[in-house]
């Protein structure tokens, strides 16, 4: 197994502030569903102002991180800390969300207050105000009244990520959000979603992703997972992105390339384990 | 209009039959667009059939240790508990990693080996089980209409009380997760209802009604593309209709009660598919 990195020194985010309190923690923590570990020996600490992104293939165990760090899932071992109660806005992986529901766009984004609401009551002016405006921050105002399962990927992503808005996060959690999506709408979303991350003064954003490319020009921190090679890593963007390290991700030889100012992450044709 | 004269005189024969119906076709047609939604449309066929277990396993400890099952109130209240303990296990057991119809199926199959098994260890094997647990449209005892309509206010106001949470967690259960909401709270107060409601109605109305109105009303209200609050209300309606014009219907045309319902039931289906076909 490749060790484990801190993040940072303990206590601290990635890319926060110095001095910043971590929001949520893992510390040495292994992941893993019915006391079956799938990973050990995660510490990973998230701040507020962190934009994190957890990348590696498809069935690695990174959505089973990101639960664990959200605490949908219990650790197997060690510890998750979380010194307050954190609000958490969540995008879950498109595909998971059933559109056959007829539920409008709006009442899916209002769903993000419902915790907030409480059991007994109703919305409120001020839910539908919030609902509204994290509607008018993703660009997708006018599509309130649409039926969620009538919309386009990327509209439903909008949406989603609206939802998580509602709930007036600190941390925005994101799985994958750019599954499925023709280039340009994979621009977009990831377009939205540094702007809500740099915009909004001390939002931290984790996301998951098997995209490479997608992530390589907007988050500042990445953590690579993969738990058939009991491999964690995490670290500054600048760090994690060396060919080497990637190529111990991917078992192939990967190259980075900067051009017209965005970075280009690309498995070498024929590259074999290095 | 002797026909209508007639009818109504015999309203000592039909008021309750017809009042436990359309109490049945409001309640399931609500509960329906749940169920339709939640992908679990054979819930009622899996929950009916954990209430027979419930029903063998009261005549084993009647043939054993001698308490007591024969009464109709005890064999509902039996079916009732081992329906409601079926629906929270269902609930609880939703998956990731599998469909719901495919542990709903799992359970339908378990409880139905689970009642082939335990009659066989019966001494008196003549019970007649399904009576026991479907009952029949024509004929309703006026307990058994009282016991539906407490239940149906009580699914009511539980569904009323926390729509919201009830809705996002049928919805989209991890976000709810994530976002601290009490997933297993809200799928259990659902799966109560509905572990009351599916055995209460079977009782009264027979398998077939209790399928369809769980199906039916729900399906054509979700075909005709209202929202989602419009969609309980206009299925529990068409469930209402369709149980009341089923049952005149049998009454004049001298045929089957449940399956009149159930045919009445379908032509809701009419419209919305019409709809779908002329949007291609």
């Amino acid at each position: 197994m490749i060790p484990a990195q801190p993040a940072a020194a303990p206590g601290q985010g990635l890319g926060a502030p110095a001095g910043a309190a971590p929001l949520v923690a893992l510390r040495g923590a292994a992941i893993g569903y019915g006391g079956l570990a799938l990973l050990p020996g995660i510490d990973l600490a998230v701040a507020p102002g962190d934009f994190l992104a957890i990348v590696g293939p498809n069935g690695g165990g990174k959505t089973t991180l990101l639960r664990t760090l959200l605490g949908s899932l219990p650790v197997v071992s060690g510890r998750r800390e979380q010194a307050r109660p954190v609000r958490i806005g969540y995008v879950p992986q498109r595909d998971q969300v059933d559109a056959i529901w007829p539920l409008t766009a709006g009442e899916v984004v209002l769903m993000g207050r419902a915790h907030a609401i409480g059991p007994l009551r109703r919305p409120g002016p001020a839910d539908r105000a919030a609902a509204a405006a994290a509607l008018r921050r993703v660009g997708i105002e006018e599509l309130s009244g649409r039926f969620y399962g009538e919309l386009s990927g990327g509209q439903r992503q909008r949406t989603l990520i609206a939802r998580a808005l509602a709930a007036e996060p600190e941390l925005l959690a994101v799985d994958e959000p750019t599954n499925g999506m023709d280039p340009a709408a994979e621009l977009s979303t990831m377009d939205v979603l540094r702007d809500l991350h740099g915009g909004n003064g001390g939002l931290a954003v984790v996301m998951v992703s098997h995209r490479l490319d997608a992530v390589a020009n907007y988050a500042r921190a990445l953590a690579f997972v993969d738990k058939e090679k009991r491999l964690f890593q995490v670290g500054p963007l600048a760090e994690m992105l060396r060919p080497e390290a990637l190529s111990a991700l991917y078992g192939r030889a990967v190259t980075v390339r900067e051009e017209g100012g965005r970075r280009y992450v690309h498995p070498v044709a024929g590259g074999g384990a290095p | 209009m002797s026909w209508l004269d007639d009818f109504l005189a015999a309203r000592e024969i039909w008021q309750v039959p017809l009042a436990a119906s359309v109490i049945a076709g409001a309640l399931l047609g609500f509960l329906g667009v749940y169920v339709v939604l939640r992908r679990t449309v054979f819930v009622s066929a899996a929950l009916t059939q954990i209430a027979t277990v419930g029903l063998v396993a009261g005549l084993f400890m009647e043939e054993h240790v001698h308490a007591e099952a024969e009464h109709a109130h005890h064999q509902l209240a039996i079916a009732m508990g081992f329906a409601v303990a079926g629906a929270l296990a269902l609930g609880a057991l939703r998956s990731r990693r599998l469909p719901a119809e495919a542990i709903v199926g799992a359970a339908w199959v378990a409880a139905s080996a689970a009642v082939v098994l335990g009659v066989s260890r019966l001494v008196h094997a003549a019970h007649d089980l399904g009576g026991m647990v479907f009952g029949n449209a024509v004929a309703v005892p006026v307990e058994e209409l009282w016991i539906i309509a407490g239940v149906a206010v009580l699914c009511a106001v539980v569904h009323v009380a926390f729509a919201k949470e009830i809705a996002f967690v049928s919805f989209d259960p991890e976000t709810a997760r994530a976002l601290g909401v009490r997933v297993w709270l809200w799928d259990a107060a659902f799966s109560f209802t509905i572990g009351l409601a599916i055995p209460a109605a079977a009782r009264a109305l027979g398998a077939l009604p209790v399928f369809a109105f769980l199906t039916l009303p729900a399906s054509a209200a979700l075909l005709l593309r209202l929202r989602f609050r419009a969609a309980i209300l206009v299925a529990a309606a068409f469930g209402v209709v369709a149980a009341a014009a089923g049952y005149v219907i049998s009454w004049f045309g001298e045929t089957p009660t449940g399956a009149t319902m159930v045919a009445v039931a379908v032509l809701f289906l009419v419209p919305g598919a019409f709809r779908r076909v002329a949007r291609g």
